[in-house]
């Protein structure tokens, strides 16, 4: 490993930065520069008794959040917002708070290994390093487009570095596929801002200075695009505007954690929000006086009545509500996206915007500065497809668990079984791990370098910085550097980085000319800082204001929902504080109750009381709930705020690995999701339809509310 | 001063006069050297069931309550049932079951000597004897339930050197003052009329016996003085424990009264509480006298039918006393309106566990009420027996009621729970019954159970005189 | 050296800003080494949330919504679990007007547990072990409490105490803001706010004078030195 910079030089540099504050300092026991000592010989930023604290990043979701560590004796203690950060300002959601115990997890993949995955007799083996790098060198030397990476959103800098990689060798660009994107329907997203306003960018929405807000499945105070940053705005929008309280619309079938802080919940059926968007729209344009756009004529308001199940009049006062409105913001996400229409409801909300003229605005629509780049199921359909048909020779899999996160109904798992080579780079055995034939284990992202630059809830541009907070606890080895070691040891110079700090430390370089909030002459001293501080970002709010030309004609065809056959229902899933399902191995996320349900500890499927009624179902009675794709089974959770004709199942139990915490808790709903996408590529779930059979189990869900006191029974 | 026998002006007739007066034990008098013999047989007659049973209670106590207790010190409280809003269960429940029982002994030696009723005489002893072994059982409890356990003595006040005392404001100090008094005289008490009984078993038994008795009978030998001094003692005693054993069960009440639980928070819970431990007390002496008439010899000379008879009315009193005050308390506290109070006394009639509540008023009203008006009833052994033991049933579901069941549905419905007793503590409760029943089998084969000079003196007290061709029982006041 | 002025902690949920999105929970237990316990002893009620959002329903479908109310200890400046303590395991402390858990004096009788009206005491039923190397993630400043011991929310005292501290070494008063308990500081929603009442013109002052405010239980005469302020419009809190 490089001695480029000692870490006396570091105390240096940072006695040379401006202000040194008591709370972040800018060294720390950086791995490759600190080596594992007893605490007896404590270095020098430690003293025995007194707090160091550490700028970093989260990593627990693709938001990026700016935590600081506080750390003693050279462990991490607890997780902080970090108060400058653009993101989050200070504030965290449950999910970053518990970081640590995915750090001191002790299921935690320790060292290298061999796995015999092909013939489970052949006993797995502990790997050197060197051994592991001359793996991937190995692997790295197929041919290039049989060569396969699959990321997950986080973290940046990694992806950066494997696009260099794959560009170098001519292999296909890394997929980045991760749950909680699919759920949220980010690709339709991006896709709708493309095909809006030109180029593809995530939008911003400034909630905050928005009067009346109508959110189309958009959950975003627990898991869209960037929840502490909305939920900040959220009670800002509360409690913060000094002209009136800012007044919330949710449309979705099921009252997700948004949807119940809401003014108004519309449970819309699943399915028909591009029609009520449609005929909002029409109304909305027609109260402001001005001419109603052609796509937005698609559908007639008695039609969009008929298919969402909202009367006229309601539609009529909504419209009304939102056109008189000063300041009106209409969101999208979430179910409004993952479904067959989703597409042209993304496109439908944001011209809703323009319409009122909001884009830009305070209380409007930007285009974050973050760079966009999920990739749609659609594209690893298509890796699943090259994998069936033995294309590929060796997959690289980093920060995602497919087998668990993608629909099952891809058939993810025989197409893995297809491939020769199979190199995980899990920090955890999860079940993509366990069907791997080499783990190399990444550090912790608490023991970790890098950066995030999709930083969706920023209101400016921003790259946010990761450094290791505590000397790596175990064996194992940043991904960027294994690469890096591989791409020399495979004898072609690939790529023109030392080591991942001198990638990232390139990476960053053109920021120092960019105008953020300090700069500094030259990449050392700048480094210093970036760690310092905890990324890099401009001293004033900013962002792109979209600019539409010209509404497009059509915003795509229009299927209505079909409606669930006899004794069938719609079926949902959405994320609650377990996000993609990684984690739930933080045993304090198990222990958290569930918002709404506050269920704990396990999975449950939400049915409207009445039809349980009608079934004859109890709570906790154990149900199984099958798709044409599969069949999982739940205890019944008797949901007072969903609509009669919908189940929903939350995302992120049902783990078969992933440690004790984990395992074999509740249900994964990936198994039962369909595989199919929409118009961007995005999973379209939404309008799956599942029956329902009671086992004639039972299995008591552990709420922490007591349903005599809440619910009246006994 | 002495007995004296003060002849009265007229014969008082018996109740029941058609009956033959010798069923009763005053006027069926047998010589003191009799009975003394009587009372020593029954002491020294072990049968092989009777060991049978020793062993079997001992090994009770040790496997369920020292087994299953020792498991929870090492193990933790959660082993027992209680959870949060549910923090008392069985263990609370079992202690104020166990103090109400102790008032047995005193209600029926001290009040009933101090009101000089004479029916009590045979059987004054063996209410003490329940009194003391109740505390005894009972004051585990306030042990049991600690979470740290090993620190109990942080209650203790004592002096120490950073000067931490107990809070005094504490009813639970209050509590450990109380019951460490209450069991401290009424030992005593239970002691000083033992004393020339003791001295009697010292002159007729031989070898370990009678070295025991020598060293507990104190060297008596029943001179004039010496009676003169143990009846000043006694009648002391007799009006001294009184305020103690009311102020036990009032402080025992405070514990829940002085809290801002709801259902708890009512100033009638003192002398709720009183009338509820006397009731159970006395039901509890019944039970214990039906046993020791069945199993022991001689005891059915001691302890007839006219005793349960009086007794019974005892009991019906005390069971209308305790309906009253129970009356007092739901009604006013209902009609009061207090929301959460509200809803808790409606809980408990209406709610999953309302069988609870009905047991109660079954058990301590119904069944008393409708049975022991009947004077055929309540000179019915065996029926005494089991109403008794239902009227502690019921006691024992009055408590679960008002600590459980109370606990669990206070003022924030989100936080409800529903407590459901475990292994542990159901073994540890089984552990204390069987504790106070070892200990009353040991101590009736080696204590005198029944007072032979107090029934001796209340026979000579009582005669038959004739009057013409009739027998007139007649009673010698006694001071 | 300033003149250090006794101060009266408290706290402000705003019930309009706040989500119910429980990050106070997990904040509180990972700054307070409060023990995970399981599905089980979960179930069963036994889990040691210092701090948990009551979430009771309005309404009815679809008209039905939730209303969300984090409930800690109250800070009670007529606390009922205080007397009833036989041992002064729950005692007022001067220095911060707060109410205090003196864990290693705790004998376990659950006395004060009973009478929280606000059922903010959770007790340690076991001892609650972390397997390795999780240990390392616990905040020194923070006793782990062992079986038989109550337990709840002290308004995160040990910041209290290192602010105070601070501000004692730079020899000036704390400002208000400086000290905020590990829920305050989470809380995506800023529905948290805390400080000290005795100045009127700190931030949480102010707050506690709104016209919203309202106290838990307040007819107890407990004195919490909670505000909540009440939610608006159609959402309940
Ligand atoms: S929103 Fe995402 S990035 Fe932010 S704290 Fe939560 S998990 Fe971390
Ligand atoms: S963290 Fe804030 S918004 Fe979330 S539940 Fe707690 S108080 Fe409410
Ligand atoms: S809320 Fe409960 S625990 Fe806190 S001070 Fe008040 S009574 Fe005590």
């Amino acid at each position: 490993m490089s001695e480029k910079i000692s870490r006396r030089d570091f105390l240096k540099l940072t006695a040379m930065g401006a202000a040194t504050t008591a709370v972040m300092t800018g060294c720390g026991p950086m791995s490759r520069y600190v080596v594992r000592r007893p605490y007896t010989q404590m270095p020098e930023y430690n003293q025995t008794g007194e707090s160091t604290y550490y700028a970093s990043t989260c990593r627990e979701c693709p938001a990026g959040c700016g935590i600081i560590v506080r750390t003693r004796e050279g462990r991490a203690l607890t997780i902080e917002g970090n108060p400058n950060h653009p993101v989050n300002r200070g504030r965290l959601c449950a999910r970053g708070l518990t970081a640590q115990q995915g750090l001191y997890n002790p299921d935690r993949i320790r060292a290298p290994r061999f796995q015999g995955r092909s013939n489970p007799a052949t006993p797995g083996r502990d790997l050197t390093w060197d051994e592991a790098v001359q793996v991937v060198a190995t692997a790295l030397q197929k041919p290039p487009q049989r060569i396969a990476f699959l990321l997950g959103l986080a973290p940046d800098h990694l992806y950066d570095l494997v696009s260099e990689l794959t560009q170098a060798l001519g292999a296909p660009p890394p997929l980045r596929y991760n749950a909680l994107a699919a759920l949220e329907g980010r690709t339709t997203l991006i896709e709708a801002v493309r095909r809006l306003f030109g180029s593809p960018a995530l939008p911003y929405f400034d909630l905050a200075q928005a009067e009346v807000t109508l959110a189309f499945g958009a959950d975003f105070l627990q898991s869209w695009l960037s929840p502490v940053t909305y939920t900040r705005a959220y009670g800002a929008m509360r409690q913060g505007n000094p002209r009136r309280r800012g007044e919330l619309i949710v449309f979705e079938p099921r009252q997700s954690l948004t949807a119940g802080n809401a003014d108004r919940w519309v449970p819309i059926v699943p399915g028909s929000e591009a029609h009520v968007v449609l005929a909002l729209g029409q109304r909305v344009a027609e109260l402001r006086g001005l001419p109603v756009p052609e796509a937005f004529r698609a559908v007639r308001p008695e039609e969009a009545a008929q298919v969402s199940g909202l009367p006229l009049e309601q539609l009529e006062t909504l419209a009304q509500t939102f056109a008189t409105a000063t300041r009106p913001l209409a969101l999208v996400g979430g179910s409004a996206l993952t479904q067959p229409n989703g597409l042209v409801t993304a496109q439908a909300v944001l011209a809703l915007n323009a319409l009122v003229g909001n884009l830009g605005q305070p209380g409007g629509v930007f285009l974050s500065a973050a760079a966009a780049t999920p990739t749609p199921l659609a594209e690893v359909k298509a890796l699943v497809e090259r994998m069936q048909a033995g294309e590929v020779d060796v997959l690289f899999i980093h920060g995602v668990n497919p087998l668990f996160e993608v629909p099952a109904a891809l058939g993810f798992e025989a197409a893995l079984a297809r491939v020769p080579l199979v190199i995980n780079f899990a920090a955890f055995p999860d079940e993509t791990a366990l069907k791997s034939d080499y783990l190399f284990p990444d550090h912790s992202p608490l023991e970790s370098f890098g950066y995030q630059r999709s930083l969706a809830g920023s209101d400016r541009p921003a790259w946010s910085a990761l450094q290791p907070v505590v000397v790596p606890l175990y064996d194992t080895r940043a991904t960027v550097d294994v690469l890096l070691a591989a791409a020399q040891a495979s004898g072609q110079a690939l790529l023109p980085y030392r080591d991942e700090v001198d990638f990232i430390q390139q990476k960053i370089l053109p920021l120092i000319n960019a105008g953020g909030f300090y700069t500094a002459p030259e990449i050392l001293t700048f480094w210093s800082r970036w760690l310092q501080h905890g990324g890099w970002w401009t001293p004033a709010a900013g962002l792109p204001t979209p600019t539409l030309e010209r509404l497009p004609a059509s915003f795509g065809t229009l299927t209505p929902p079909t409606p669930p056959a006899e004794g069938a229902f719609y079926l949902l899933t959405y994320a609650n504080h377990l996000g993609d399902g990684s984690g739930a191995n933080r045993p304090w996320l198990q222990e958290l109750p569930d918002a709404m349900t506050t269920v704990t500890w396990n999975s449950w499927v939400e049915i409207h009381p009445r039809t349980a009624e009608e079934l004859g179902l109890k709570d906790d009675d154990v149900v199984r709930i099958t798709t044409p794709y599969g069949s999982v089974e739940a205890s019944v959770y008797r949901y007072p705020a969903i609509r009669p004709d919908t189940l929903a199942i939350p995302f992120g139990q049902g783990h078969t690995a992933l440690g004790r915490w984990a395992e074999g808790r509740g249900c994964n709903p990936a198994q039962v999701l369909p595989a199919g996408h929409n118009a961007a590529g995005d999973l379209a779930f939404i309008g799956t339809t599942a029956t329902l059979t009671p086992t004639g189990r039972r299995r008591p869900l552990a709420r922490v509310e007591s349903k005599e006191g809440v619910y009246g029974e006994h | 001063m002495a007995v004296e026998a003060k002849p009265l002006e007229t014969a008082v007739p018996l109740p029941h006069a058609e009956e033959d007066p010798r069923e009763h034990l005053m006027f069926d008098p047998r010589p003191r050297e009799v009975m003394n013999r009587m009372v020593m047989e029954a002491m020294t007659t072990t049968s092989r069931r009777y060991w049978a049973w020793v062993i079997g209670l001992a090994l009770v106590v040790l496997v369920c309550l020292l087994g299953a207790w020792g498991n929870m010190i090492l193990t933790g409280m959660g082993l027992a049932g209680i959870r949060r809003p549910v923090f008392w269960g069985l263990f609370i429940v079992t202690f104020v079951f166990w103090i109400g029982i102790s008032h047995a002994g005193t209600f029926v030696s001290a009040i009933l000597r101090v009101f000089k009723a004479e029916f009590r005489r045979p059987f004054t002893r063996a209410a003490e004897l329940m009194t003391t072994f109740a505390l005894a059982a009972g004051a585990l409890y306030p042990l049991i339930h600690l979470g740290r356990v090993w620190v109990f003595y942080w209650l203790i006040p004592y002096p120490n050197a950073r000067w931490l005392w107990p809070n005094f404001r504490s009813p639970l100090v209050w509590d450990f003052l109380a019951i460490t008094t209450y069991l401290l005289s009424s030992t005593i008490y239970l002691y000083l009329p033992l004393v020339p009984d003791l001295a009697m078993a010292r002159d007729r038994t031989t070898g370990w016996r009678h070295a025991l008795y020598r060293l507990l009978a104190l060297g008596w030998r029943g001179t004039e003085a010496e009676w003169h001094r143990l009846r000043r003692a006694i009648t002391i005693f007799a009006f001294a424990i009184i305020p103690v054993m009311f102020s036990v069960h009032t402080i025992v009440s405070w514990d829940f009264a002085v809290g801002v639980v709801a259902g708890w928070h009512s100033t009638i819970f003192g002398p709720y509480f009183i009338i509820g431990a006397i009731l159970s007390g006395v039901a509890a002496v019944v039970s214990i006298l039906f046993v020791l008439r069945s199993t022991m010899l001689h005891m059915d000379y001691f302890i007839r039918k006219e005793h349960f008879d009086a007794l019974g009315k005892l009991l019906l009193v005390f069971s209308m006393a305790w309906a009253y005050f129970f009356f007092n308390d739901y009604l006013l506290t209902w009609y009061g309106g207090e929301e959460a109070a509200r809803r808790i006394l409606t809980l408990h009639a209406t709610g999953p566990a309302a069988w609870v509540w009905y047991l109660m008023l079954i058990c301590n009203v119904v069944i008393p009420w409708l049975t022991l008006w009947n004077r055929t009833i309540r000179r019915t052994p065996w029926a005494m027996f089991i109403i008794t033991l239902l009227i502690n049933v019921g006691m024992y579901a009055e408590r679960y009621t008002i600590i459980p069941l109370t606990l669990g549905h206070q003022r924030m419905p989100f936080d409800w729970g529903v407590y459901t007793p475990r292994p542990t503590e159901i073994s540890i409760v089984i552990g204390t019954f069987a504790l106070f029943l070892l200990l009353y089998l040991l101590a009736s084969r080696l204590i005198p159970l029944v007072p032979v000079w107090e029934v001796q003196e209340g026979q000579m007290a009582h005669t038959l005189r004739k009057v013409g061709k009739a027998e007139v029982p007649s009673v010698t006041e006694l001071e | 050296m300033a003149e250090e002025r006794p101060a009266k902690w408290g706290l402000v949920v705003d019930l309009d800003r706040c989500t119910g999105c429980n990050a106070c929970i997990v904040a509180c237990a990972l700054e307070n080494n409060v023990p995970f316990v399981g599905e089980d002893e979960v179930a069963y009620g036994r889990a040691l949330y210092w701090i948990r959002t009551q979430r009771y329903w309005e309404g009815e479908y679809p008209e039905v919504t939730p209303t969300f109310q984090p409930v800690m200890c109250q800070q009670c400046g007529n606390a009922p679990c205080e007397p009833v303590c036989p041992v002064y395991a729950s005692v007022h402390s001067e220095e911060e007007q707060i109410n205090l858990a003196v864990y290693n004096r705790c004998v376990g009788t659950r006395y004060c547990a009973n009478n929280c009206p606000y059922f903010a005491r959770v007790f340690n039923w076991f001892d609650y072990e972390l397997p390795e190397p999780m240990r390392s993630y616990l905040n020194p400043d923070v006793t782990v409490r062992r079986r038989g011991v109550m337990e709840k929310c002290t308004f995160c005292v040990q910041r209290i105490v290192r602010g105070r501290q601070k501000a004692r070494a730079e020899g000036r008063e704390l400002r208000d803001g400086e000290v905020q308990p590990a829920c305050v500081q989470a809380c995506p929603a800023e529905a948290l706010v805390f400080g000290d009442l005795s100045d009127p013109e700190s931030r949480v002052s102010q707050l506690a004078r709104s016209q919203r405010r309202y106290h838990l239980l307040e007819a107890l005469g407990t004195l919490p030195r909670v505000t909540y302020l009440k939610g608006v419009g159609n959402h309940g809190g």
